[in-house]
């Protein structure tokens, strides 16, 4: 999906800060989340993650900044009036209540008639792929299931917002992976606004439509999947992102048109304007490129835009794919790279000479 | 905390609600405890006569205490018989909780817990009382061993002596000492275990070194709990040691009550305190450097 | 498991000696004797009538009833207040403050006896049932606190936020969520604190006044051996119920595990 202007903002924070005694949790966050959007906030544990989502629910107070949700301020409104609900990590489910009554809670003050009600749960377990177990005891209830009540739970209250704080993280990989792709089209049906915390990239690239990926209690980037996957803001957030390669680069001359760099191992290069970011490191200027982005060229092959030459020094074989680190020739650090295991390709040896395939237009400028 | 955090989570501070909910307890325990242990402290620094407590603090009420031939003897007598006491108690109760925590099935220990604590939950006095029952002159052991053709004579090393008074009391702390010991088992993982003996230790030599050291915070809490209330134990010297053994708690009762010397008696249930207390942080330093490196 | 039997012939011996003086209550509360010796007289159900006919007990069990209630009740409450502020909040001062509430469970019961008895007595409180309940609540205070603790540790933190995100208040999550959660930690405590309330003896003794209770009463009719026989009849009853009362505490601390879904480690405090 993809999201114009024009679709009204969500929640905005502006400048939030968010201290616990000495310690800054939040610093300075301004971000905008749109309505009907599958947002996710990523990063490593004690990036602010949690906490930023927390505020949204009014769990957490913040020191200062404005937080607005459907363009109305939420400093003095309680978590119990906010118009988000959410799924909890541990799902907090309420042990000495049935399924029906789990999912119910929320309803006790609706006006609607007892059959009513009864029906709304029926729709919302449906919803949830639970159609059926209402008159189940919760504390009997596995993972995923007790996932899909806290989702319905959350859900029979039409919410603006949706949170969900690492909701998958409890599952294990194959009920993950079902749940991921559930949760999208959960999503899609109902058109609320998703908010999802998340220590898992894949995860937040799989189901997001816009990721904020946070570090230390400030967001390094805000951007959809691919833009953050193929054009990383920062080396901090390439690396957390999958994997890139680095290498040394000198930038040799500068105009609007691009910059001219001369990268250790690969030459130079023209770099345009949207290939160059911010956030390179003390170590001075990088070029990034994703293992992808590297091909070793077989006997008969020949590259589509540049080649170079280097030794293979490590060898991995995984079945489907074998990755490979190979030092180009002047390199200082070796390259790790993919190449899937198609039938007739050699699998090559440590030391054998390769000849890479690789394009300037993959790279990017961090500096 | 900063600004944001005057309202609070669910309204009102943190610290603010935690107090505001604490009040009740606190200031129960405040004006029916603090304030009655400081009276004694400053009843300890008067002196009693016939006219009432008199002011101008003094120690002399402690160097009474601490000179006094019945009150050191007392002293001693209690620290004696409850650290007899606790010694038998902790040795006897260690293989047991060993044994529910180590050779018990996991749904079979609730069980034998349960039967463990039974008779302790039954009526202190009627036990102590049942004690003088089996171990008193005409008692059932006597009495049962004579009509056995055993003894000719009934026994009286067994009645009224310090022996069956520590006899006493270790029955009636068994408890006490027990569920510490075996909640400290419990937390030991026992790949611990497999790994001691994966390392080349004998299954003794396993215990020793590694099950023993990991169950100590156990048995310390298990020491404190049974030495600090039956060095105060006032019962079984009255029941048991028939009044001709009093421990320290029978003669606080006695000159507070009986002579009526309120500064005195405070100044020996301080010094009792004092000790009790000197004891208790002893331990704990000790147990501290049995949790240096666990959780 | 039972590679070695010696432990657990050990375990059953040190069992047998936990249960010797117990067993001795229904054999000497059914001897047809005045002398509590061996070897056994036959059987009657004579100290029970004894008992039953002795009106001065049955004042002292109405008094200790209505403290042992009171107490259990109050402390309770008091219990749950420190017991919830202990696991919900940070605040200056705790570990001092939750250290005099939790003292009277270390502190040598005489001690704290005599110096409630010291204050009472210089304020001109008269000693009476009162007194005792006084004394009692601070008694069982920290035991309420030390079970409702572990039942309000175990309760998830987020059921409270899920309840409150939910649209309840902060009063009605505590009535629809965490009361009923935590509901078997109250009852043990009040079963608990009843019980060691009944069976307290040195505050009862000398806090009551001229007030008798069950424990005091006691105490007593041990000064006269005519008297022993219907105490072991007596004796034997309040086995039985204590018996009675655990095994309902038990099952009610099983069923607060059951129903948060934890794992049963046993045992109580």
């Amino acid at each position: 999906m993809t999201f114009s202007a024009e679709k009204p903002n969500m929640i905005e924070f502006r400048d939030v800060h968010k201290y616990y005694g000495d310690y800054h949790a939040l610093r300075g966050i301004n971000a905008t989340i749109k309505a009907g959007e599958f947002f996710s906030l990523l990063g490593p544990s004690g990036c602010g993650k949690t906490t930023l989502l927390r505020t949204i629910a009014g769990f957490e107070d913040i020191s200062s900044g404005v937080v607005l949700i459907d363009s109305k301020d939420m400093a003095n409104v309680p978590a119990n009036v906010r118009p988000t609900n959410m799924v909890f990590q541990s799902y907090a489910i309420f042990p000495h209540l049935t399924v029906e009554e789990n999912v119910g809670f929320g309803l006790r003050k609706d006006p609607r008639s007892k059959d009513e009600k009864a029906k709304a749960v029926a729709e919302a377990l449906e919803m949830v792929g639970l159609k059926g177990y209402g008159k189940r005891a919760a504390h009997a209830l596995s993972g995923g299931q007790r996932q899909r009540v806290a989702l319905a739970r959350a859900l029979i209250l039409k919410p603006k917002v949706l949170l969900l704080d690492e909701p998958l993280s409890a599952l294990d990989k194959k009920m993950r992976e079902q749940m991921q792709v559930e949760l999208i089209k959960l999503q899609r049906q109902v058109g609320i606004t998703f908010i999802l915390v998340t220590h898992d990239q894949e995860e937040a690239l799989v189901m997001s439509d816009r990721i904020a990926v946070m570090f230390e209690g400030q967001i390094a980037q805000l951007a959809d999947p691919e833009t953050l996957y193929r054009r990383p803001a920062s080396r901090k957030v390439a690396d957390f992102i999958g994997t890139m390669n680095f290498a040394p680069a000198a930038v040799l001359s500068e105009d609007a048109s691009g910059v001219e760099v001369d990268a250790q191992g690969f030459g130079r290069m023209t770099l345009s304007p949207d290939q160059v970011m911010g956030g390179a490191t003390s170590e001075g200027n990088t070029i990034g490129l994703r293992p992808e982005t590297l091909t070793i060229l077989f006997d008969g092959q020949n590259a589509t835009d540049r080649e170079v030459f280097g030794t293979v020094e490590e060898v991995v074989y995984y079945g489907d794919m074998t990755y490979y680190d190979v030092r180009l020739d002047g390199a200082a650090e070796p390259l790790r790279l993919s190449m899937r295991n198609v039938p007739g390709r050699p699998v090559l040896d440590i030391g054998a000479k390769a000849r890479l395939g690789w394009s300037p237009s993959a790279a990017v400028l961090f500096r | 905390m900063e600004q944001g955090s005057k309202k609070g989570r669910f309204g009102g501070s943190e610290a603010a609600n935690g107090l505001l909910l604490i009040s009740p307890t606190a200031i129960y325990a405040t004006l029916l405890l603090a304030a009655p242990l400081f009276a004694v402290v400053v009843y300890s620094l008067m002196v009693d006569s016939k006219a009432g407590l008199a002011g101008g603090l003094t120690f002399q009420n402690y160097i009474e205490v601490w000179t006094g031939r019945i009150d050191r003897a007392l002293m001693l007598r209690s620290l004696t018989v409850s650290a007899m006491v606790t010694l038998v108690t902790v040795l006897l109760a260690y293989p047991v909780a060993y044994f529910v925590s180590f050779h018990i099935r996991q749904d079979r220990k609730s069980l034998w817990l349960f039967l463990i604590t039974i008779p302790f939950w039954t009526s202190y006095l009627i036990r102590v009382f049942l004690w003088k029952v089996i171990l008193g002159y005409n008692g059932v052991i006597n009495s049962g061993l004579m009509s056995l053709g055993i003894i000719g004579e009934p026994l009286t090393i067994i009645n009224y002596s310090i022996g069956s008074m520590i006899m006493t009391l270790a029955h009636a702390y068994a408890a006490f000492a027990i569920l510490p010991i075996f909640v400290s088992l419990e937390k030991i993982d026992r790949s611990l275990l497999e790994a001691g003996q994966d390392l080349g230790e004998s299954k003794l030599r396993t215990f020793w070194r590694v099950t023993l050291p990991l169950s100590m915070p156990g048995v310390i809490a298990a020491v404190l709990i049974v030495f600090i209330p039956t060095i105060g134990d006032y019962v079984t010297p009255e029941l048991i040691g028939g009044g001709k053994l009093p421990m320290i708690a029978n003669r606080i009762e006695a000159v507070m009550l009986k002579q009526n010397d309120k500064a005195l008696g405070s100044a020996i249930a301080m010094t009792a305190m004092a000790i009790v207390a000197l004891v208790s942080v002893a331990f704990l330093l000790l147990n501290k450097r049995f949790l240096k490196g666990q959780k | 498991m039972n590679r070695n039997p010696t432990l657990k012939i050990y375990t059953i011996a040190y069992l047998i000696f936990l249960y010797a003086p117990i067993i001795l209550l229904p054999l000497f509360a059914f001897n047809d004797s005045k002398v509590i010796a061996f070897p056994l007289q036959g059987f009657t159900t004579n100290w029970f009538a004894e008992m039953w006919a002795d009106q001065q007990l049955f004042v002292a069990f109405r008094n200790s009833l209505l403290i042992a209630v009171t107490s259990s009740i109050f402390a309770t409450i008091l219990g749950i207040f420190a017991a919830r502020a202990s696991t919900r909040y940070k605040f200056p001062g705790k570990g001092g403050i939750l250290g005099l509430i939790m003292l009277p469970m270390v502190l040598p019961e005489m001690i704290f006896a005599m110096a409630l008895l010291v204050v009472l007595v210089a304020v001109g409180v008269p000693l009476s049932l009162f007194t005792i309940i006084l004394g009692h609540v601070l008694l069982c205070t920290p035991f309420a606190m030390a079970i409702l603790t572990s039942a309000f540790q175990s309760l998830d933190r987020s059921l409270e936020e899920a309840a409150y995100d939910l649209g309840e208040t902060p009063a009605s999550t505590f009535r629809l969520i965490i009361l009923p959660l935590v509901m078997p930690g109250i009852i043990s405590s009040l079963l608990i604190c009843f019980t060691i309330s009944l069976d307290e003896f040195i505050i009862s003794y000398f806090l009551g006044g001229n007030q008798t209770v069950l424990s005091v009463y006691i105490f007593g009719q041990f000064r006269f051996p005519a008297k022993v026989p219907a105490v072991m009849a007596l004796g034997f009853i309040l086995v039985c119920v204590s018996i009675c009362l655990l095994t309902i505490a038990e099952y009610f601390r099983r069923r607060g595990i059951a129903k948060t879904g934890g794992k049963d480690t046993g045992g109580f405090l």
